[in-house]
């Protein structure tokens, strides 16, 4: 590079960070906002089925369908919001969302239960229909065992049958901020990116200030570079600050070694700030670099294995996610933080990333100048 | 307030938007595009997922149960182990989510009437596709049981639980997700779509310009409003017909209801988007504002994916001035529940609610900086 | 190397169907003040634009500084400064902020960057308020500081697109005053407007029209190539007065000049009789109708009617 390409990248971050950290509020989006959004966010993203809110008709009355609606509360995953003995009142229950689960105890279940015979009816708010799905696993092994129980103390075990004992690796409580939390983390990154750049170039072309700055010897290259590299590392402190957020508030164990996630980092904050550059380069007016930037972030959230695994996808989406850096950095930083993956494992996804941003960038580049022509 | 001068101001601000075609198609486009993303792309339904087996009874009753994990569809066999330490890597590279370990002994206990013991090793660090995949192989397992135990006596369980699920009966995700998502979706849109306008007007100088004349800011303000509304309407329209249509998504409420409530929510988030243009006065700004204030909370704090209910208290509290999250309870309420007024009153009355304040404070800033 | 510093040959750009501007072709000696003249959407601002490397011409060429501004745009860039229409330094930026990104760009560094720093802040009279925001700067200021960050390296060349619309007449005589001493210093200054007046200041000036270059020459030249008499009258309402004169035989063209009525007529003689008569006929005044030495203004009207088009803007 020569002196002079030197100077005038280093004129331009110069002048890019006097213009981030000048304005207060500016300030206060790019530092304070991750870290509220991570202690918010942090908590909502919990998908661990507890204290479900559990509506209960016992028409039976008797000691054994006490016995079981003990079991369901004893369980912690169901909690008893009301009880009646009338089903229009479970109705109003669910259409009014008081509960998501229902547990009907028809009449003579105690007598049922004595011959063998017993059944209990158990109804879902199927509007929340992942939650109704593992609630609906937990009341019918809790009826299960319920049933066992009572055969056991009988005395007639039946024999045989086959037990499954699952253990869960990495995280053996099955918590799903564990899970959760470093997703956000890749996510709250790529909007900072994202937001400090889709209308960097645009903007300066509303205002006539992007001419004053084509007509010096600034090349296209440099200006991207001088955009790219002030909201880099503000990227990096932004990464640094919610990660130990998440290491010292939320409890989160990061097993692996910070080298591999700063690697990482920085390939991920690059194709960030590469698609940043592209939506403000080929938009026309700022209105339309945001909406451009929101098609590409809202999708890149969906698609990135955050809320729901990317094998379950059709075959289709599941190749277009391989073009989806946060899906990339998502599966990092959850191997980073859970499973104490190092850098030789990590390679499809560090190169993935790598090529994301080179090509990406290269494109913005190009696209510079010739969108300027009309 | 005068009729006259706020129509010149809608006026206006439709020509802007026909102008700015590119923006007017992604602002039809984008609801079209998340939906159907969302629409094919999710389900929720968890299925397929990647199961490797370490068979060390190597027998036809160990057979027999893996054969039961994969004609149920939720698991796809993608590795046979040889042997134990095998599992720590298969898990470790991500190559399968569960491993189903079947002892030596698994024939014999199964033949002689012993209970045998199978064990499931599961990837913990996606929570929420281990838990329901544990849930799975916990009904395939206990399935496969009452087989084998059936087959030899016929003492079944003293209970039967049956299950029966209301307002979505197949516990289909779509639609679960699809009412929600017009709610998310309109959020943002709303946003997006006034956040720019009146700080757009600041930075080119032409606000001073409308300041000078006669016309009123509840002028300026309503007049900007009005076409966007129209927009919001039409979105809402749109992707309920091809939830509809394409999703095949139940819609068993009041379509007037729909209507009225989508209008009050509308009027609060534009109202918010104008409140947040107003206030920065820098496209810029209000752009970040926008997304941060808009996007995020209506993805995360609204119900839509993650249930309020086990939230912390304060964390319930912010999520009550989420607007959509009231939406949400309403487009879910009205499509799947068809519930009525009397159900969704609190919600519609707390869309009226964030529409006046919206409006009232882009009012008061308004007024300031004209000032 | 050729003595020119800007030389354009059928310089044409189209938008479209639209052409904006039409197989335009000058040469610009060094050290020149040269005026680009003509009403809104003429297409100075394009042809600006396509010099100094902004947009790309469709057909044509041109040299700056001696070199092709299309394929040695690097070169260009260095031998010029460019002050646009709008204001386009960083408001947000204080004006020390601004002149130091601008010489960074520019590879202005060291001792040279003090120096000249302190001349742009002593030119445009800010050095009091070097550390304000350039968005709270008057107008004026504005102005000066952006054609201070243009000059921050010294340029040869020096283009200004209409560089004083806006500004208050004082602010414009001072502007006009700076334009002055960098040519006196050897800058070639390209500048275009719309205010007649003030292209009686260069030495020599284009009248551009619809695209079109339409005359060339210094301005005393340009006002001789009137040769119909013109005359200048008064009248208590000048526009009802000038409809009520284009359709006489004897009038060639007849215009607003200021509050004052222009027309160019065929004859004197006739004029003389004809004009107040006509006048009488319509109900309207004629005061002081005396014969006057053509404006620019009035050659560009009497240039544009020869070509049979109408004054866009």
């Amino acid at each position: 590079m020569s002196p002079g390409a030197a100077l005038r990248i280093r004129e331009m971050v110069k002048k890019e960070f006097r213009q981030l950290l000048r304005d207060p509020r500016t300030r206060a989006i790019i530092f304070v906002s991750p870290i509220i959004q991570l202690l918010m966010f942090g908590y909502a993203v919990n998908t661990d089925i507890r204290h479900t809110p559990t509506f209960v008709v016992d028409h039976d009355g008797s000691a054994d369908s006490r016995q079981l609606i003990d079991a369901f509360v004893a369980s912690g995953y169901f909690d008893v919001v009301g009880r009646s003995g009338r089903p229009a009142d479970l109705v109003y229950a669910l259409d009014h969302g008081q509960a998501l689960l229902g547990l009907e105890i028809p009449l003579h279940f105690a007598r049922d239960l004595a011959v063998g015979r017993a059944s209990v009816q158990i109804i879902l708010d199927g509007t929340e229909s992942n939650s109704a799905t593992v609630a609906q696993g937990y009341a019918q092994r809790i009826v299960q065992r319920f049933a066992l129980s009572r055969v056991a103390a009988a005395g007639t075990v039946p024999s045989g049958g086959v037990d499954l004992r699952a253990r869960a690796w990495y995280n053996p409580n099955l918590e799903s901020r564990v899970y959760n939390v470093p997703a956000v983390i890749g996510m709250l990154i790529m909007l900072m990116c994202l937001l400090l750049t889709a209308l960097a170039v645009v903007r300066e072309r509303e205002l006539g200030t992007l001419d004053q700055l084509r007509v010096s010897p600034l090349s296209p290259t440099e200006l991207m570079l001088g955009k790219t590299l002030p909201v880099a590392v503000v990227g990096l402190i932004d990464l640094a600050a919610v990660t130990l957020l998440a290491i010292l508030w939320f409890d989160i164990p990061m097993r692996g070694a910070p080298h591999v996630m700063l690697i990482a980092a920085v390939l991920y904050i690059l194709a960030g700030l590469a698609i940043g550059l592209l939506i403000s380069t080929v938009s026309r007016t700022q209105q339309e670099a945001f909406m451009s930037m929101f098609l590409f972030f809202q999708p890149a959230i969906i698609l990135s294995g955050f809320f729901y695994p990317i094998e379950s996808m059709p075959t289709v989406f599941q190749w277009i996610t391989l073009l989806n850096p946060v899906r990339h950095f998502l599966e990092i930083v959850r191997a980073v933080f859970l499973k104490d993956a190092g850098v030789l494992s990590l390679w499809p996804q560090y190169l993935a990333l790598l090529l994301l941003a080179a090509v990406v960038l290269r494109v913005a580049v190009v696209r510079f100048p010739r969108s300027m022509a009309g | 307030m005068n009729w006259t001068r706020l129509l010149a101001v809608s006026r206006k601000e439709m020509l802007q938007i026909r102008r700015d075609a590119r923006s007017l198609y992604l602002a039809f486009i984008l609801p079209l595009v998340l939906l159907l993303l969302f629409g094919y792309a999710i389900t929720f339904d968890i299925k397929d997922i990647r199961l490797a087996v370490l068979d060390e009874s190597r027998s036809a009753a160990s057979r027999e149960l893996v054969a039961s994990f994969e004609s149920s569809g939720y698991f796809t066999v993608v590795e046979y182990l040889g042997r134990r330490s095998e599992a720590d890597a298969v898990l470790e590279r991500g190559r399968a989510r569960l491993v189903l370990v079947i002892p030596p002994g698994y024939a014999a206990d199964v033949a002689t009437g012993r209970p045998a013991e199978v064990q499931a090793l599961l990837d913990g660090a996606d929570a929420n596709t281990a838990t329901i995949a544990q849930n799975y192989a916990d009904a395939i397992v206990a399935g496969h049981s009452t087989r084998i135990v059936r087959a030899g006596r016929s003492t079944g369980l003293p209970i039967r639980a049956e299950t029966r699920v209301w307002y979505n009966e197949t516990l289909e995700s779509r639609n679960m997700i699809v009412p929600g998502l017009v709610a998310v979706i309109m959020s943002i849109i709303a946003a997006m779509l006034t956040a720019l306008t009146i700080a757009r007007e600041w930075e080119r100088g032409t606000m001073e310009q409308l300041a000078a004349t006669p016309v009123h800011r509840l002028e300026i303000i309503l007049g900007k409003l009005a076409p966007y509304v129209g927009i919001g309407l039409f979105d809402v329209a749109l992707a309920t017909g091809v939830g509809l249509l394409v999703f095949g998504v139940p819609f068993r409420g009041d379509v007037l209801l729909l209507a009225v409530m989508t209008l009050m929510f509308l009027l609060g988030a534009l109202g918010l988007g104008i409140f947040i243009s107003a206030a920065m006065k820098s496209q810029i700004l209000a752009t970040q504002v926008a997304m941060l204030a808009t996007f995020l909370p209506a993805l995360l704090l609204s119900g839509f994916i993650f249930a309020i209910e086990p939230m912390p208290l304060v964390l319930k509290g912010i999520s009550r001035i989420v607007p959509a999250r009231y939406y949400v309870t309403v487009t879910k309420g009205i499509f799947l529940k068809g519930v009525g007024i009397d159900v969704l009153l609190v919600d519609g009355i707390a869309m009226v609610v964030f529409a006046a304040v919206g409006l009232a404070l882009a009012i008061r800033v308004f007024r300031k900086e004209i000032a | 190397m050729p003595s020119d510093a800007v030389s354009a040959l059928g310089l044409t750009k189209r938008f479209g169907d639209f052409v904006a501007v039409d197989r335009v072709s000058f040469d610009v000696a060094t050290g020149e003040i040269f005026g680009f003249l003509g009403p809104n959407g003429a297409g100075k601002t394009t042809t600006i634009k396509m010099l100094n490397g902004l947009l790309r011409p469709s057909s044509g060429s041109a040299t700056v500084a001696g070199f092709d501004v299309i394929t040695k745009a690097d070169v260009v860039k260095r031998s010029i400064g460019y002050m646009s229409q709008a204001f386009s330094l960083y408001g947000d930026l204080t004006v020390v902020e601004n002149i130091q990104l601008f010489a960074g760009l520019y590879g202005v560094t060291g001792g040279a960057f003090a120096e000249r720093r302190d001349w742009v802040l002593e030119m445009a009279g800010l050095s009091a308020h070097r550390h304000r925001l350039t968005s709270e700067l008057s107008l004026g200021w504005k102005q000066r500081l952006a054609l201070g960050c243009a000059v921050l390296h010294q340029p040869p060349i020096l283009f200004l697109d209409e560089p004083t619309s806006g500004v208050d007449p004082v602010s414009r005589r001072q502007f006009w005053d700076l334009i002055y001493d960098l040519a006196e210093a050897g800058t070639t200054v390209f500048v275009s407007t719309h205010y007649m007046e003030e292209a009686e200041y260069c030495n020599r000036l284009a009248l551009m029209n619809r695209g079109r270059l339409i005359a060339l020459d210094r301005p005393r030249e340009l006002r001789q190539a009137l040769d119909d008499p013109l005359f200048e009258l008064h009248s208590d309402d000048a526009a009802l007065a000038v409809e009520a004169l284009r359709g006489l035989p004897v009038v060639l063209e007849a215009s607003m000049f200021g509050r004052a009525v222009h027309v160019l007529v065929k004859d004197r003689e006739q004029a003389t009789r004809d004009v107040p008569e006509a006048l009488a006929i319509a109900g309207r005044t004629c005061a002081d109708l005396r014969e006057v030495e053509p404006a620019l203004e009035d050659v560009f009207v009497a240039l544009v009617r020869r070509e049979g088009g109408a004054v866009v803007g």
